[in-house]
């Protein structure tokens, strides 16, 4: 497979000012003004090819919309390369800006007073497309979005959800190679949040298009994601498979057990961490080599009635990484 | 170049769209041409002329503000301002367009509006004022005031575009673009003709764009300067258009590289 984006110790560092607190601060800054230089990404490297559907994940702050940023050519890297369906991004070849889009689910290139529609004829001339395949895409994402109504309708009066999803097609009328989307479910509700979700991994099936994706929002990554990069302050902390990350981050599984009569939980603490003991029934975390040990010990000592052992879930082990713990 | 006249008819429907901004906006001017009819007259009194300017010249000049404040002085300046500050700007930077032609589209569909309602209150002023007024019969002083009022126009887009793409680097760029217009008014001849002035600041400030996009083209078409004279300073107008716009350009690219994209 062709690569649709590479990177090489891709780095970028902001200048900000510091203003000392109070008014006195103020007026510091106003002749003697500091600034802090800060690393927001710091020498990431990786690798996607075409087709891919790759999360991107990190805490707030940790680097993941500064990297999109670069990718899409809106920010020069401070050092590092990159290069984007053979493009370098910041170079903002047309060419380069006709296979992409950048969404951003907190931003909006939708005009406020008018229905989305004009926004989308307004795409057609950017973008240079023909009648026939402004029609035919727009009737296609109008259908995967389930639009309708809501393209007569000035922008400003559609919910947030109904905004969202013409703003996903305003990005895609143009079918770009590569799509970046931040946070594409944010501040959606669940049953939005899971329509959003079913469009993206419909359209990475029919289209081939490369995705790239930064989300909070666990279940957005555990349903469209196999391969995830994690990123924190700035540096690459994990890529792989996400269902690699469970063997790589949690040292442990969980062993939850259901009792026919009340048992002490302080006397569980030798098989593991106790993390809950409700209605007779216990969750421990149990150290990976002391699985089967603690396992048997519970058959052995204590009147189970029901046992199971589970790898921990993938959101809590990522919620773990975002957290620092 | 599709993509511009798009552009410029959905801005169209958009100012349309907006009405009680548009009605606000009208009545601001209006209310500065009555001041300013009110203040000439004040001034004039039984005189025939003033400071070289007749009453009907003077007061062709107060109307003709009218249409050239809704056609010279509206540029994207703040909305440039505001979509660098909230970080909008960067959904245009993504997309094969030059930012700046966009913005001059959006800028001509609000001047159409705005041009179009100014000659409407003209008219409603001069037929309330009695109708004395100057109107040039040679053809060639229409068209050099149009060439003249096109140049200010674009003059002024541009220079605004430049001040107003400070915000790349400033958080605080409404201040410099604040003053400016406050300072171009009264160099531009919006206030009063800069015949008021004393000689020296007079010169100073032809050292300066800002003559050419009220006071130049207003006198012009009260036929004050001899053709010869006014493919003269249209000539100068092209040189402050090419000097501005190759400002504007450069510090917009600067602007674009040194962008930090701000908010997630």
């Amino acid at each position: 497979m062709p690569l649709a984006i590479e990177t090489k110790g891709l780095t970028k560092d902001y200048r900000s000012p510091i203003k000392e607190p109070g008014l006195w601060g103020g007026v510091k800054s106003l002749f003697d003004r500091k600034y802090k230089d800060t690393r927001a990404v710091d020498g990431v490297t990786f690798k996607i090819e075409e087709g891919e559907l790759v999360g991107f994940l990190g805490a707030n702050g940790a680097g993941k919309t500064t990297t999109l940023k670069m990718l899409s050519g809106l920010l020069t890297p401070t050092a590092g390369e990159a290069t984007a369906l053979g493009h370098v991004p910041w170079k903002r070849e047309p060419a380069f800006q006709r296979s992409i889009s950048l969404v951003m689910g907190q931003r909006s290139q939708l005009w406020w007073e008018i229905p989305a529609y004009e926004t989308f004829k307004l795409n057609q001339a950017i973008y240079g497309l023909d009648e026939a395949d402004f029609r035919r895409n727009l009737d296609e994402l109008v259908d995967l979005l389930q639009l309708g109504e809501h393209l007569t309708v000035p922008v400003k009066k559609l919910s947030l959800g109904q905004r969202m999803r013409c703003e996903l097609a305003a990005a895609l009328l143009h079918r770009p190679r590569l799509l970046l989307l931040d946070e594409p479910t944010i501040g959606l509700d669940v049953v939005m949040q899971k329509a959003v979700r079913e469009f993206i991994k419909s359209y990475n099936k029919r289209s081939g298009s490369t995705i790239m994706l930064t989300s909070h929002n666990m279940t957005d990554v555990v349903e469209l994601c196999k391969r995830v990069i994690v990123i924190e302050k700035g540096r690459l902390l994990y890529d792989g498979q996400l269902d690699k990350l469970v063997e790589r981050y949690a040292d442990h599984k969980i062993m939850r057990a259901r009792f026919t009569t009340d048992v002490e939980p302080a006397d569980l603490e030798t098989l593991g961490t106790v993390v809950k003991y409700e209605d007779r029934t216990v969750t421990i975390e149990v150290p990976r080599a002391q699985m089967a040990a603690s396992a048997a010990s519970m058959l052995r000592s204590y009147p189970v009635a029901d046992l199971n052992v589970e790898e921990v879930a993938i959101d809590d082990i990522v919620r773990r990484l975002f957290s620092h713990k | 170049m599709k993509k511009y006249w798009v552009a410029y008819q959905i801005a169209l429907q958009e100012t349309l769209q907006r009405r009680s901004t548009l009605i606000m906006d009208r009545l601001g001017g209006f209310a500065i041409v009555v001041s300013l009819y009110s203040f000439w007259t004040a001034l004039i009194g039984d005189k025939t002329s003033f400071l070289g300017y007749t009453r009907a010249e003077m007061l062709t000049y107060v109307l003709a503000l009218n249409i050239l404040r809704s056609f010279v002085f509206t540029g994207r300046g703040w909305q440039l301002v505001g979509e660098i500050s909230s970080g909008k700007i960067s959904s245009y930077l993504i997309r094969p367009l030059h930012y700046y032609g966009y913005a001059l589209a959006l800028d001509m569909a609000q001047k159409t509006v705005h041009v179009a309602a100014s000659i409407f209150e003209v008219a409603i002023l001069a037929w309330l004022t009695g109708g004395a007024l100057f109107l040039p019969h040679d053809p060639a002083t229409w068209l050099l005031f149009g060439t003249a009022v096109v140049l200010s126009s674009l003059i002024f887009f541009f220079l605004e575009f430049m001040i107003s793409s400070l915000a790349f680097w400033t958080s605080e760029s409404g201040g410099p673009l604040f003053c400016f217009e406050l300072f171009l008014q009264f160099a531009a001849g919006a206030f009063f003709p800069l015949d008021v002035l004393p000689l020296a600041l007079r010169k100073a400030l032809e050292m300066t764009p800002f003559p050419y996009m009220v006071y130049f083209p207003v006198r012009v078409f009260l036929e004050k300067v001899s053709s010869a004279e006014a493919l003269r300073l249209i000539g100068l107008e092209a040189l402050w258009l090419a000097a501005v716009f190759t400002g504007a350009m450069t510090v917009f690219a600067r602007g674009v590289r040194s962008y930090s994209a701000e908010g997630g």
